[in-house]
């Protein structure tokens, strides 16, 4: 008996809506499609309607969890069109929150690829460590979600000296914790059971389809844009592709876990090698008509940008492709032949992406429940005695 | 007077009153347990230490609209949840507790009130499936045919588990069992795979994780009770907590010794056997991750089975020894 | 691998099939070929020199034409980018996801955003504009411009 079954748009898997309609057999999937467009948001128009700096603010909020990933793509293209030279420092700092930006989408995909897994303890384990990493994004750049560090010529934001050792010291626990998920993604038998042989995606078929990003190295496609286009600082630092050959979701795990560990290493370097300066330079507000293709690689995999200047200060044409795109020929394929059950870990394998919460001003103690309800005048004369106490130094030149 | 007793028996203690409370307290107990092994903290606004929060849900969820779809089978999709509860609450008035004392026999227990149980056990299944079945959703239809999938897969290996104590005791009743082994505690230790077995099949039986397959909300949104809502909603989740006591209660009056003493300390045992009991089925379900219903399978009937007819094999050359 | 190099290995895949062929960054190249070689260009690219991925396809109105941007990658030869121009009056060109699957999205996604037929597509369905969509409009076209409809409740006052 064949049947149709609807997974979206709305679905709990689903944290975006699209729409997949599977026909099973039984608990077989025979066929998938997909339909896509329910989160369209016209940003390639709108993009061709604003100057270059506000493009980068606009890009930063295509993606919740890799904003700074659209935002870089954009910068260092446009960076090329307008001819400037980002004063190294500057481009440690992006590059830093790039790895940074990694770690916490990587750890956040453990945690949903456990819930989808129905192992929720491994679920809220992870969560709470990706807590460490975003503490460090928020001390970095004064914001949880849309990081807004880059502008065109470099960076917004400086470190100091006791930030790069706190981002130090948060380093060695996510690492400690790291190889704590590594032990168990190899060693709880139900979960392993539950991911091994599961979404199987030959080479060939992934070369075929094009996937990229994890999907392709965990079907031992050794494909990194960092490596293989290495962009600004990349071909300073050194650092391993990581693969797996097992091209399934137990795959994608171990190759995520094993990029967690290239990312911490990657940022020490990137921290003790510091070099001292500006942070930004003065960029124009016009760029000669030219045309250039950005490529990035993001937590999901290969981003791109293609941008073409008119000799206006707006572009004439943005385009950009997200990893999860590139993903979905080889998504409908891993699906085809696979039980009702895997969907969703098959699904989770190319990362959906999660809005952001909107923060309150609500803090609640965790020990005795007790709620304190922080009037905004408080809350603005303790960030106000923050500000004044904190050591950042502005030592850029603002692009105005 | 003894219409009067009864009506207390039925509606107050062991009867729903009781198997209210103490099925929310077990639910918060779950829960709890469950929130501080991944390091949250569980329920803690409702009452103290969030303790009424079950009530509050069940409260809130009585308060809701109840919808029925129009595709469905509207009699059997009502009647469901009210049967539901009902046998559950039946199966939780053949507990020991009340009339722990094996030389009292009388209508709630009685020879072969075990095998009773087990039956009233096994029909919360059927139930969860005839209501995935007549809610015509899809994703109800598949959970329904996990259910029974399932079903298939772990009620013999519970069966042979939870017999084989009693084939040492040599009584089909739960309350002799358990004065049997409360006499010779020693006992007890043979029986200590069936316990494991048990344990685990009483973890599918609830539908709890690694086992929680039939209303995997990844895949099938909430399974068997998709359509369901309000007060039905409210009903079948008051079942699945008394089941949770009925089952743990099971447990340990077979395995841990019953429930003797004086009626208070019949009360005591019975729960911290059942809270202990409990607590071993939250850690399974905190320590584990959900697994595909052909592996439930699979794996009922390559290891549970085996190891269920060992156990059974076991009391009976301990039985033969003892003659 | 050099860019000279690089620039000199596709001359020899692709011989007299390029018209225009520009290096303006490193691992950056732009070539232009005629709309009608684009599937015999690629299955080339991919058969001599193994270029397989197609990282995206860019469209974009440049007045009385479309250009059409294939980009593509490899670790070796980098990012190559295969230029074609259709003329508005004719949008028709050849698909290429019989050569590269992987470029079936992007190829479905050029004829909702410019309205381009892209001939042998195997499902030409529209995969982002929605179902209610009225024929004809082509969001990324210069002369597009959004104009929000009037809303209707279904069942609503009138």
């Amino acid at each position: 008996m064949k049947f149709n079954i609807p997974i979206g748009p709305q679905h709990p898997a689903l944290k975006e809506p699209i729409s997949l309609r599977m026909t099973v057999e039984g608990e077989v999937i025979r066929d998938a499609d997909l339909r896509l467009g329910y989160n369209h948001r016209g940003m390639e128009k709108l993009a061709e309607e604003k100057n270059w700096t506000q493009n980068i603010y606009l890009v930063e909020r295509i993606c919740g969890i890799c904003s700074h990933s659209h935002a870089t793509c954009y910068v260092q293209g446009v960076e090329k069109l307008m001819e400037i030279e980002p004063p190294k420092r500057g481009l440690y700092i992006r590059y830093l929150v790039s790895e940074l930006e990694r770690v916490h989408s990587h750890l956040l995909w453990l945690g949903v690829a456990g819930h989808e897994a129905g192992f929720d303890s491994f679920f809220m384990y992870t969560w709470r460590d990706r807590e460490v990493v975003m503490d460090l994004l928020e001390m970095i750049s004064g914001n949880r979600v849309h990081y807004a560090m880059n502008t065109l010529g470099g960076v917004r934001r400086d470190l100091d000296e006791i930030q790069i050792k706190k981002i130090l010291d948060g380093l060695v626990v996510l690492r400690q914790r790291t190889e704590y998920y590594f032990k168990i993604g190899a060693s709880e038998p139900t979960f392993v059971g539950r991911l091994a042989g599961v979404g199987y995606l030959s080479k060939e078929k992934a070369i075929a389809l094009c996937a990229c990003g994890p999907t392709a190295r965990a079907s031992g496609i050794t494909a990194d844009v960092r490596k293989d286009d290495p962009q600004a600082v990349y071909d300073e630092v050194p650092f391993d592709v990581c693969t797996a050959d097992s091209c399934d979701v137990l795959g994608r795990t171990v190759v995520r876990i094993k990029e967690l560990m290239e990312s911490y290493k990657i940022c020490e370097f990137l921290l003790r090698n510091l070099p001292a300066g500006d942070i930004a330079v003065k960029a124009p507000k016009k760029a000669k008509p030219n045309e250039v293709v950005s490529r990035y690689e993001a937590p999901r995999g290969e981003n791109i940008h293609y941008i073409r200047s008119n000799g206006t200060e707006r572009p004439e044409r943005l385009k950009v492709r997200a990893p999860t795109l590139a993903n979905y020929p080889a998504t409908i394929e891993m699906l085809k032949n696979g039980f009702i059950a895997d969907i969703p870990l098959i699904f989770a394998a190319i990362d959906p992406c999660i809005c952001c919460a909107e923060r309150t001003v609500e803090l609640v103690n965790a020990r005795s429940g007790e709620e304190t309800v922080v009037r905004f005048g408080d809350l603005r004369k303790l960030a106000g005695e923050r500000f004044a106490k904190s050591p950042v130094k502005r030592n850029a030149v603002w692009p105005f | 007077m003894a219409v009067l007793k009864t009506i207390l028996y039925l509606l107050v203690y062991p009867g729903l009153l009781f198997l209210f409370v103490y099925g929310t307290f077990c639910e918060w107990f779950d829960r709890k347990v469950y929130a501080r092994l991944q390091n949250r903290m569980g329920p803690t606004h409702t009452g103290r230490w969030g303790l009424l929060q079950p009530v509050a849900d069940f409260f809130k969820l009585m308060a809701k609209e109840d919808i029925v779809p129009d595709a469905a089978d509207k009699p059997l999709f009502t009647l469901l949840p009210i049967v539901g509860l009902a046998v559950v609450a039946t199966a939780g008035l053949l507990m020991p507790l009340w009339n722990p004392f094996p030389e009292a026999a009388g209508l709630i227990s009685f020879q072969g009130d075990i095998i009773v149980l087990l039956y009233l056990l096994s029909l919360p299944t059927l139930i969860a499936f005839l209501a995935g079945w007549s809610s015509t959703n899809i994703f109800s239809q598949i959970g329904g045919t996990r259910v029974l999938t399932m079903l298939f897969g772990y009620e013999v290996p519970l069966f042979m588990a939870v017999l084989s104590p009693a084939i040492l005791a040599n009584s089909w009743r739960i309350a002799e069992i358990g004065a049997f082994y409360r006499a010779r505690p020693l006992l007890l230790l043979p029986n200590v795979i069936g316990f494991v077995v048990a344990l685990i099949c009483v973890q599918a039986k609830l539908e709890r994780t690694p086992f929680d397959i039939p209303h995997a909300e990844t895949e099938i949104v909430g399974g068997t009770f998709t359509e369901y809502s309000g007060k039905k909603l409210a009903f079948f989740r008051l079942m699945t907590d008394i089941e949770l006591v009925v089952s743990s209660g099971l447990i340990a009056a077979i395995f841990l010794g019953g429930f003797g003493g004086s009626p208070i300390l019949a009360f005591l045992q019975f729960v911290v056997k059942t809270l202990a009991v409990i607590f071993l089925l939250s850690l399974i379900r905190a320590l584990t991750s959900r697994i595909r219903v052909d592996q439930v399978v699979a794996f009922a009937w390559k290891t549970m089975a085996p190891l269920a007819v060992l156990q059974l094999l076991i009391v009976i050359i301990i039985k033969g020894l003892l003659k | 691998m050099t860019d000279l190099e690089r620039l000199d290995s596709l001359k020899v895949a692709l011989g007299g099939d390029i018209l225009e062929i520009t290096n303006p960054a490193r691992r950056r190249i732009f070539l232009t070929v005629d709309r009608a070689k684009i599937a015999s260009v690629l299955t080339a690219l991919r058969d001599r020199l193994g270029i397989t991925y197609v990282s995206t396809i860019s469209g974009l109105d440049a007045g009385d034409a479309f250009e059409i941007l294939y980009h593509l990658a490899e670790a070796a030869h980098g990012n190559v980018n295969v230029r074609i121009k259709i003329p508005k009056a004719d949008p028709h060109v050849a698909s290429v996801t019989p050569v590269l699957p992987g470029a079936i999205f992007y190829e479905r996604e050029l004829q909702d955003m410019f309205g381009l037929v892209i001939d042998g597509l195997p499902d030409p369905r529209p995969l982002i504009t929605s179902d209610d969509w009225p024929a004809g409009n082509y969001p990324l076209r210069k002369d597009w411009k959004f104009e929000r409809p009037a809303e209707i409740i279904p069942g609503g006052k009138k």
